[in-house]
């Protein structure tokens, strides 16, 4: 059997593609740097997609705007159509929703809005927690509805917002919006801290109807290690935490890597 | 009963860097390499635009209190033209159309009017937003609408219409611009059939 290779497409000014590739090599899959001056029909050869967290192109315009104009991105849309896996962190999923990727009408049906929280704007960077929803996610659709992961938010523009009322809550009504952010004992988070940016019906990420394309705010590559999650966690992964930094395994698996190990057995399937 | 007079104005601040703008060069380079409107797309500059409402001093003093602070401007890197009146003209080139991008509900500079209170005691509204000048070889208002309004990956790049607002000037530039309601962004129109197979 083959391993399945993953593009992580890097555009100018990512900078999260190193921890996203060995988030990706240690759920078994092959991953490999695809930088934009590579000529765009070479990304076909791939089996699935990253679009890493940083600012690419600087973030001017806004974020991801100018990256979704690229060759490369209609490509990426072509490889979705026909089922393939996609997933954009951060910035990545800036991309994809100014690209309209997701929610997957090929039109821009949505937007990541500056952060809304209460006396202050701007950058925010926090641990928060994000439950699981039902979906047809290929990343998350293996995970138990309900539960909740630990993860960090770092960004600027991460408020899921649609100007069309009442498009966000049906996009949770149809699976699209599978991870939602959270109070650590599952409770939907009401408004911040835990809800990081204000975004509509807390939604941490939307996915396409299919659920092969997610764009997901929260960072997963950097929930990948158990010991590096913040000490403010508390609950299960908290205790997993501690038992692994008392046994020497700081190392060991962490929340984020469910997400690319779903993965993974996506493509296996 | 007569409306009792407030003396309450308008000042306009246009701020531009001094050096070329790395987000117009990167916008009109990706337009033009990218979106069906590029190849008739000339130039394209992008300008802050600081609007300041409120009992105001003159002129001279507005600018001194612009220059004064860099919740304004930095007047090292960036130049910037007061504008007190509509029939004065904002600082456009010949050709160029203006259009405002300003994010929805959320372009109040609080900062900005904590510090003009500090300096003046008077209270202000202080709104930003971006005006981009822009200017084609051909094309009317259709041209300049598919290069602001993202509609999808081959059409629109300036505005998102989902968390921002776009106005387009006429041949006068409104003052005041930003504070003005309601904000008048088109309904998104159907895309064109030639090219709805790109998007």
């Amino acid at each position: 059997m083959t391993t399945a290779r993953v593009a992580i497409v890097q555009f100018p000014g990512v900078n999260c593609e190193a921890e996203s590739g060995r988030a990706l090599r240690r759920a078994g899959l092959e991953a490999e740097v695809f930088r934009w001056t590579r000529p765009p029909g070479e990304l076909r050869d791939y089996d699935a997609y990253l679009l890493p967290g940083g600012f690419s192109y600087q973030d001017r315009v806004r974020g991801g705007a100018l990256a979704a104009k690229d060759p490369l991105v209609e490509v990426l849309a072509a490889e979705a159509e026909r089922g393939k896996p996609v997933i954009g962190i951060c910035n990545g999923a800036q991309v994809l929703v100014e690209a309209g990727l997701v929610p997957g009408s090929d039109a821009v049906e949505l937007a990541l809005a500056p952060n809304r929280m209460p006396d202050r704007s701007g950058y925010y960077a926090r641990w928060v927690h994000v439950r699981i929803e039902p979906s047809p996610c290929v990343f998350t659709r293996h995970l138990e509805p309900g539960s909740v992961l630990p993860m960090p938010v770092a960004h600027g523009e991460g408020r899921f917002t649609s100007r069309e009322p009442g498009r966000m809550a049906a996009l949770g009504r149809a699976g699209q919006i599978p991870l939602r952010y959270a109070e650590p004992d599952g409770r939907v988070a009401e408004g911040f801290p835990s809800n990081p940016n204000g975004a509509d019906e807390a939604a941490a990420a939307v996915c396409s109807p299919r659920g092969n394309v997610l764009a997901l705010m929260p960072h997963p590559e950097r929930a990948q290690d158990l010991g590096g999650l913040a000490r403010a966690i508390t609950g299960p992964w908290a205790d997993r935490r501690d038992q692994a930094l008392a046994a020497g395994e700081a190392g060991a698996e962490g929340p984020g890597m469910l997400l690319f190990r779903g993965l993974a057995r996506h493509l296996e399937d | 009963m007569a409306a009792r007079r407030v003396s309450r104005l308008v000042a306009q601040a246009w701020i531009e860097l001094k050096a070329d703008d790395p987000e117009a060069v990167s916008a009109l380079a990706v337009a033009r390499a990218n979106l069906p409107v590029g190849p008739s797309l000339r130039g394209l500059r992008r300008l802050r635009l600081v609007e300041i409402a409120g009992k105001l001093p003159a002129r001279a003093k507005i600018e001194e209190l612009l220059h004064q602070s860099t919740q304004f401007y930095n007047p090292h890197k960036e130049r910037c033209a007061v504008r007190l009146a509509v029939d004065e003209p904002a600082p456009l080139r010949a050709g160029e159309r203006a259009v405002l991008v300003v994010e929805r509900e959320d372009a109040r500079r609080s900062a900005a009017e904590r510090w003009w209170r500090h300096e003046t005691g008077e209270v202000v509204e202080v709104r930003e937003g971006a005006a981009w000048a822009v200017t084609f070889d051909d094309g009317g208002a259709d041209a300049l609408m598919d290069l602001a309004l993202v509609r999808g990956r081959r059409h629109g790049l300036l505005c998102n219409p989902h968390s921002q607002d776009c106005r387009v000037a006429g041949e006068t530039v409104p003052l005041p611009w930003l504070g003005e309601a309601p904000p008048s962004v088109p309904r998104r129109r159907a895309r064109p059939r030639a090219t709805r197979s790109r998007e």
